[in-house]
């Protein structure tokens, strides 16, 4: 049965779509079909990270969302872009950059209906393994939507106050809605803080199990958005430590 | 957690994501693609619905609301209205009062039959357009403003939202409602209804000519499934008494002369209207609303009629079921939107 998982921070900066791009490209190097959605419209990026270029790609999720194409038109397939090699296969529906479209969205909105429906059309219609959905950070009805079908939510934070309380909140949603798995990512670690302490920590305050521990990585930062870290450098520590999250998602 | 708008909106996105939405969503797609019947046009107004629209809503007496295609689109409720008109004046006159007026049999007679029981002069039943004239003579009210400001304050109580009266419709109607007419003074002669005539058949024509949408004839049904209360609102919009004098007629006489066969296969109170609308209810569960103006040679909505069969076959809807469905609807209800990938 095909998988839905989305990936969350309440609050924005996290290294969300750096950790959704890369989470999806380890999956989809084991071998399966993997989809990649950028439901962040006000503030798309991780077609960047893909190296997509949208002027290139003229349906976007957007084009779903009115009505002017089938989502399955919007999918571009960023296997080789991703350096994915083997039998797995990297499809992503971008979400568009133009501010026409992007001030579209923020005046008039769209039924999250049809996101619902688009989700299930996707999966089906290209036989997808997995579905990772890019959030907007933050609570919205989208972001509703994209926790009560996921079999899987993620949710990253970094070690910071801020975090730290509108974890807590998104937590609270997710139980509400009744999510299956709930994982969590901690971005960002200094490396002076000690990982197993941080760990058990986190793991107390939420009731939720730590899923992978990344540290604030200058190699990261330069190769942001540009390049997926974990094909780059697949032998480089932090890639280990997607692998971690991955085979978390993949089991059960 | 747990304050009233939260869980609202935490319920509005479960509905959309459930396993229940996504069931409808594929009925949506098997009957949307299928062309048989056709829009009615004996008043050119109804002509202009364009048969591709097609909405189907269920709203539970939880207050759950699923919602697929066209349910937000308005069209004139026509014969749907007779059922909740009927309720009010029972409200406004008691029982009794009300079946010396009209009766409770079906007919298997065409809903614009002119034809009387024979020894009391009633209309056979409030569903033909006799019976449902000599109803909405018994409606109180000072004048006929106020008549029809308490219809629509009616249908507000079921809906939970304000409706209006489509004027080209209703002047259509007027303008080419002899039969309706000629029934009316036939009943005049025989006493059964007032000599305000003009005046009742104008707020018939004008209940007709009222406007919802899908969702509304789902939430007016599972009003009645509710006891009468709207299950979103909480208001009560017909006395408690009433409700199974309402929901009985409309399973014997609600869907025109296809009732029988309808409580048959379907085995649900409904009411069906010629601007393509169904309203049908199971009492204590759901509410039922299509829309889809193409219709059957009997006069009822095409898709909505095969959205109910397989509704009533898949979750064991019907009235008198017995037998272990294919589906049990609560798991679907409450399903998680990662079941059914």
């Amino acid at each position: 049965m095909p998988k839905v998982v989305s990936i969350h921070s309440y609050r924005g900066g996290t290294g969300k779509s750096n950790f959704t791009a890369n989470l999806a490209t380890t999956v989809a190097r084991q071998g399966f079909r993997v989809g990649v959605v950028d439901t962040d419209l006000p503030s798309p990026g991780i077609h960047n990270i893909f190296d997509l270029d949208l002027e290139k790609a003229p349906k976007t999720l957007n084009s779903y969302l009115w009505g002017e194409a089938p989502i399955e038109a919007a999918a571009y397939d960023v296997t080789a872009a991703a350096g994915v090699t083997g039998q797995g296969t990297l499809l992503l529906v971008p979400s568009s950059v133009k501010p026409d479209d992007i001030a579209r969205v923020l005046k008039t909105g769209y039924d999250v209906k049809l996101l619902n429906d688009g989700f299930r059309q996707l999966v089906k219609g290209l036989e997808l393994d997995y579905l990772f959905i890019d959030t907007h950070p933050g609570l919205s009805k989208e972001t509703f939507l994209s926790i009560a079908i996921s079999h899987v939510l993620v949710l990253i934070l970094r070690p910071d106050k801020q975090d730290y309380q509108g974890t807590a909140v998104t937590m609270d949603v997710a139980r509400q809605l009744n999510v299956r798995k709930l994982l969590l990512a901690i971005n960002k670690a200094y490396s002076s803080l000690n990982q197993e302490v941080l760990k058990q920590k986190v793991e107390e305050a939420y009731g939720a199990p730590v899923a992978g521990i990344f540290p604030l990585s200058e190699e990261v930062v330069q190769l942001a958005s540009e390049g997926v870290f974990c094909t780059r450098f697949p032998d480089h520590s932090i890639s280990r430590e997607f692998m971690k999250v991955a085979s978390q998602i993949m089991e059960g | 957690m747990g304050n009233g708008e939260f869980s609202s909106l935490a319920s509005s996105i479960q509905a959309v994501a459930s396993p229940f939405r996504q069931y409808l969503q594929d009925l949506h797609g098997k009957y949307g693609a299928v062309n048989e019947g056709a829009v009615a046009d004996y008043i050119p107004e109804l002509a202009l619905a364009d048969p591709n629209w097609f909405g189907i809503c269920v709203v539970t007496t939880g207050g759950q609301v699923f919602e697929v295609g066209d349910c937000d689109k308005l069209f004139t409720i026509q014969s749907i209205s007779k059922a909740f008109v009927y309720g009010l004046a029972l409200e406004d006159h008691g029982r009794d009062y009300v079946n010396s007026k009209v009766s409770v049999e079906p007919t298997g007679e065409a809903f614009n039959a002119i034809v009387l029981d024979e020894a009391t002069n009633r209309p056979y039943n409030p569903m033909v357009n006799a019976g449902a004239i000599a109803t909405a003579d018994l409606i109180k009210g000072d004048s006929a403003t106020d008549r029809l400001k308490r219809l629509l304050a009616m249908f507000k109580r079921y809906t939970g939202r304000d409706h209006d009266v489509n004027v080209p419709v209703f002047l259509s109607e007027k303008a080419t409602g002899f039969r309706n007419r000629a029934m009316a003074y036939l009943m005049l002669n025989f006493g059964m209804v007032t000599e305000r005539i003009d005046e009742t058949l104008d707020l018939y024509f004008q209940q007709c000519s009222i406007m919802v949408n899908g969702k509304d004839l789902a939430m007016m049904a599972a009003t009645l499934a509710n006891g009468g209360v709207n299950p979103v609102t909480g208001e009560r919009a017909l006395d408690e008494r009433y409700v199974q004098d309402v929901v009985s007629v409309m399973l014997t006489c609600g869907m025109y002369d296809y009732s029988g066969e309808w409580v048959y296969r379907v085995g649900m109170a409904a009411k069906s209207g010629v601007g393509g609308g169904i309203t049908a209810v199971v009492p204590g569960r759901l509410g039922i609303g299509t829309f889809s103006p193409p219709l059957d040679a009997k006069g009822n909505s095409y898709r909505g009629i095969k959205v109910c069969e397989d509704l009533s076959r898949d979750f064991g809807l019907h009235l008198f079921n017995v037998a272990r469905a294919e589906h049990v609807l609560e798991d679907w209800l409450q399903g998680s939107g990662a079941d059914g990938w």
